[in-house]
């Protein structure tokens, strides 16, 4: 499996990387920007992504769902019904009833842990099985 | 307790280590990140980047201890280097080769510890990425397996430093 990992840290996403190949989860490629990612989005098919949607220290933006717009629009490479988990600092009721709108699958808080993303990764190969699992350990789901 | 074994190689694994030039040096922030790193990923208080000299580990990078060296016979990195996987250590306490350890017995207080070993494409490990806990745990097969792709980043870091100097 081919899946997106975007998230500026880059010992986050080069250990969740590493550590997916290395338990036969999949490929994770990496992107470090919302324009890398773009980039990735419109050259390959992913069957699957995590996204960090956080903007950082970027002035007036809290969030950007740019990146989750396109893919479900149909706009990049991938199928428009992907499973997408996102990472953000805090979960607000207005987030999550946009992420809600755009089918997110998982959401993930801080403080982002290897292993949560790679839990994430690994339900994208069986979606309905552990999306049961997920329910029962009581993870938040948008 | 049983003093941390000294290999037969390790004249020449000590001089592959002295030949990198990182002993006593100050921190480096691509170390310390890696042990901070380490210390959120697996919720433990301490994490260390131990080199294993003659008769010391000296602590590269550090979290959650002052010291920057304690003798290496009480040093658990010093059984973690001889062998080639992951050295876990779930319950110091009831271990008999660290019970009565003075790093088990006084302060830190280990009790749980995992280490990789550090091998240089030689083959010899100079040292561990660590991780040591107050309280007994283990590791499951994804901790396993982030813990060695840290290792192996660390790794990168390394071989990134001898061509630098």
């Amino acid at each position: 499996m081919n899946m997106l990992l975007v998230e500026e840290q880059p010992l986050l996403r080069k250990t969740v990387s590493m550590t997916a190949r290395s338990l036969g989860i999949g490929t994770v490629h990496e992107a470090a920007t919302v324009q890398a990612a773009e980039r990735m989005l419109l050259e390959r098919a992913f069957e699957g992504a995590v996204i960090s949607i956080d903007c950082g220290v970027q002035d007036g933006c809290h969030y950007n769902l740019e990146l989750l717009d396109k893919v479900r629009n149909g706009m990049s490479a991938s199928d428009a019904t992907i499973p997408i988990a996102v990472m953000v600092d805090q979960a607000t009721a207005d987030l999550m009833r946009e992420l809600r709108d755009r089918h997110v699958n998982r959401v993930i808080l801080k403080p982002f842990r290897a292993k949560i993303l790679l839990e994430a990764f690994e339900s994208f190969s069986a979606p309905a099985q552990k999306a049961s699992q997920r329910t029962e350990n009581g993870v938040t789901r948008a | 307790m049983l003093p941390a074994p000294i290999p037969d190689y390790d004249k020449e694994r000590l001089a592959a280590l002295r030949e990198m030039l990182i002993l006593d040096t100050p921190p480096e922030q691509r170390f310390d990140k890696i042990v901070e790193f380490a210390a959120q990923e697996f919720d433990v208080p301490i994490a260390l980047i131990s080199l294993l000299d003659e008769n010391r580990q000296w602590f590269k990078a550090k979290v959650g201890v002052d010291v920057c060296e304690t003798t290496r016979d009480i040093s658990f990195c010093g059984h973690a280097i001889l062998q080639p996987d992951l050295f876990i250590i779930p319950d110091a306490r009831a271990d008999e080769r660290f019970a009565d350890n003075p790093l088990v017995t006084m302060p830190p207080h280990v009790v749980f510890y995992a280490g990789a070993p550090l091998p240089l494409p030689s083959g010899h490990a100079i040292g561990t990425l660590c991780l040591i806990d107050h309280k007994p745990r283990s590791l499951d097969a994804t901790e396993r397996a982030i813990l060695l792709s840290l290792r192996d980043l660390l790794l990168e870091e390394l071989a990134n430093r001898a061509e630098e100097i």
